[in-house]
């Protein structure tokens, strides 16, 4: 049958093709690129020969330990994060019908950043267990938390999506506030909450980097077997059931597995801000509103977007002598850009 | 039976009731193959509950209810999507869809895989557009279109789901006088076409429904008030009924045209109440963003 498809559907196949074949390809020169830089700058030859005796010999030289160990882990992970929270920006701007919205909408983020404080404040040095894993496991915990808040409150409160926008924010500022007030009573901790704050991808091992990779893939692709679905979601819940996609359980089971992916992405490196909402819309303006290319363009995009920005830290590093945190630097990238689809677009959401 | 297969759509005394109001009284209609039959009455009485009804969407308090038969309260949304197609007054907002995507929408119950549609989804697309005149704007983004043309869209949308019962609500709500005459015109000409469908059109212009339809179904308050002909329903005694308007009926060039004078002074307070109670309640159905 295959052959025989013609016209839109070929286009697409193409276009699809292309953002696959284009995509494998950037994000390896980048996967190069995040290799070479660093602490010391590698000429490529160097990245290149080193992963060579690694695949051959193990980890044997410092060199091959910065490359392998260090790096690329780090690497995959700013890709596996920024891959993560594109797919959650697209579930809920589809499910919630505003491309306004984005992925810390159901307090996740929050919850995360009050998991962390938590920690860092009160158990880390009593908690011995668990070595590195345990804040990021207080954070995810918090994280769910909190989406189990924002979802219960907007069950009782009507179930629409006005109420779970509503119940999303009030959620997220109660965990704000109390993190605030413990960081505020805690002057010497505070430098460290900052850090998890506003994200880091400065400690990823290969564990932790497959810890965050695996869930991001495998979720990314139930929640994009599901592509034409999520189109004909777009017209709202009454048009979707006549089409015969069921809605609600639909809605509510893709919103959780989506609040799930967010908790992965954050609690390991703290919260990104912005990548979810941008990279969707970015793709959308390249290639149109159709799931089946806005999710694989949108990880690739996230991936490359959160990549080059953690590149931009490790340089800023050795050029300025400054850490920057990651989180802050989407933002501020994100911000321009988000007034700019407003200016655009925010008329029509009155 | 050879005539009951002919019935698209049999209400038997069917009731909706919520906690607030009745919204639907001992419902008796029967819609065959090849009818445009329109739905008309005031805001709140009845018109997109019974809708509603028919798509499987709202819940039948008592009563049965067949579509293309099929119980209604027994057939999965995935079954009713093949049998039944709506056309949405409004379309909802942006998400960048083009005139074609939105069209291929149609031909989600009829998928093959998940992922990818066949070609004869995209042979139906094509001649839908090439139907509706759409062809030109495939590629064009849904919210670039004037309201005539997002119409048309949706129509075609509709028609590509290749159902056998059209369901259309106000069709003609945002649309000027000249685009209101070609949507009725399309949906004429769709049920001459297609000779196993029927359509159900909810209305408020009587005038456009008079010329158009085969049959026209008055409501008031959740009861069919009369049921028939446009001649048989399309008096000055019904409107006034139903309406509370005081109004001429002429016959003009072969149809109907009603000429609403004004409105009877006290005759609308009576039932204010019921509209409030069931226009929050389609709300809480409707319930979107």
């Amino acid at each position: 049958m295959a052959e025989m498809i013609s016209g839109a559907s070929a286009k697409m196949k193409r276009r699809l093709i292309l953002i696959v074949g284009v995509g494998l390809i950037a994000l390896l020169l980048m996967i190069l690129l995040s290799l070479a830089c660093g602490t010391v700058n590698y000429p490529f030859q160097t990245v290149i020969d080193s992963l060579m005796s690694v695949i051959n010999n193990g980890v044997v030289s410092g060199v091959d330990r910065t490359i392998f160990n260090l790096r690329f882990p780090r690497v995959l992970a700013t890709f596996a994060v920024g891959a993560g929270l594109a797919v959650a920006g697209i579930v809920f701007q589809a499910i919630i019908r505003n491309p306004l919205v984005d992925p810390y909408m159901t307090g996740v983020s929050s919850g995360a950043g009050l998991g962390a404080t938590l920690f860092i404040i009160i158990f880390s040095g009593v908690i011995t267990v668990g070595g590195n894993y345990a804040m990021p496991v207080f954070a995810f915990f918090f994280a769910v938390l909190a989406f189990m808040m924002t979802f219960t409150i907007s069950k009782v409160s009507g179930n629409n999506n006005v109420s779970f926008v509503l119940s999303g924010v009030i959620t997220a500022m109660g965990f704000s506030a109390v993190t605030t007030i413990l960081m505020l009573t805690n002057d010497d901790k505070t430098h460290n909450i900052l850090g998890f704050l506003n994200g880091s991808f400065s400690s990823i091992s290969w564990e932790v980097c497959m810890i965050i990779l695996i869930p991001v893939l495998v979720i990314s692709f139930i929640i994009m077997i599901y592509s034409r679905t999520f189109n004909v979601i777009l017209l709202g819940r009454e048009q979707a059931m006549e089409l015969g996609v069921n809605y609600d359980s639909f809605r509510l089971i893709m919103m959780l597995i989506a609040s799930f992916l967010t908790a992965i992405c954050v609690s390991f490196v703290g919260i990104i801000g912005f990548v979810g909402l941008i990279v969707p819309h970015l793709a959308r303006m390249a290639l149109g509103g159709d799931h089946r290319l806005l999710i694989p363009a949108s990880m690739v995009i996230g991936a490359l977007l959160l990549s080059g920005a953690d590149l931009l830290v490790k340089e800023l590093i050795n050029v300025a002598s400054v850490t920057l945190p990651i989180g802050a630097i989407t933002t501020l990238v994100g911000i321009p850009f988000f007034v700019y689809i407003l200016k655009r677009r925010g008329k029509g959401y009155a | 039976m050879p005539e009951n297969e002919n019935i698209l759509i049999d209400a038997r005394n069917v009731n909706v009731e919520y906690e607030t109001y009745h919204a639907l009284h001992d419902i008796m209609l029967s819609i065959k193959a090849g009818e445009l039959v329109a739905i008309i009455g005031p805001n709140g009485c009845g018109k997109s509950t019974t809708m509603g009804t028919i798509n499987g969407l709202l819940k039948l308090s008592t009563g049965s209810l067949t579509v293309g038969g099929l119980d209604v309260t027994k057939v999965s949304l995935e079954e009713m999507a093949k049998m039944c197609s709506n056309i949405p007054t409004e379309f909802p907002p942006d998400f960048n869809l083009s005139v074609y995507e939105v069209v291929m929408l149609g031909r989600y119950p009829h998928r093959q895989s998940m992922w990818w549609e066949t070609e004869k989804d995209e042979e139906v697309v094509r001649a839908a557009l090439e139907m509706y005149g759409m062809s030109h704007l495939a590629d064009r983004d849904i919210t670039q279109l004037s309201s005539g043309e997002r119409q048309r869209t949706l129509i075609a949308k509709a028609y590509v789901q290749q159902p056998r019962i059209m369901l259309v609500d106000e069709p003609t709500a945002h649309l000027d006088i000249r685009y209101t005459l070609e949507v009725m015109q399309y949906f004429k000409d769709l049920i001459k076409r297609e000779k196993d469908m029927a359509i159900v059109i909810a209305a408020h212009d009587l005038n456009a429904v008079a010329k158009y339809c085969d049959r026209i179904v008055m409501m008031k308050k959740g009861h069919i008030i009369a049921c028939g002909t446009p001649e048989e329903v399309m008096t000055p005694e019904n409107i006034e009924t139903v309406y509370g308007v005081k109004a001429d009926v002429i016959k003009h060039d072969g149809a109907l045209v009603m000429i609403a004078k004004y409105p009877i002074p006290e005759h609308n307070k009576e039932f204010e109440e019921t509209d409030l109670a069931c226009s929050s309640v389609l709300e809480n159905n409707a319930q979107s963003g």
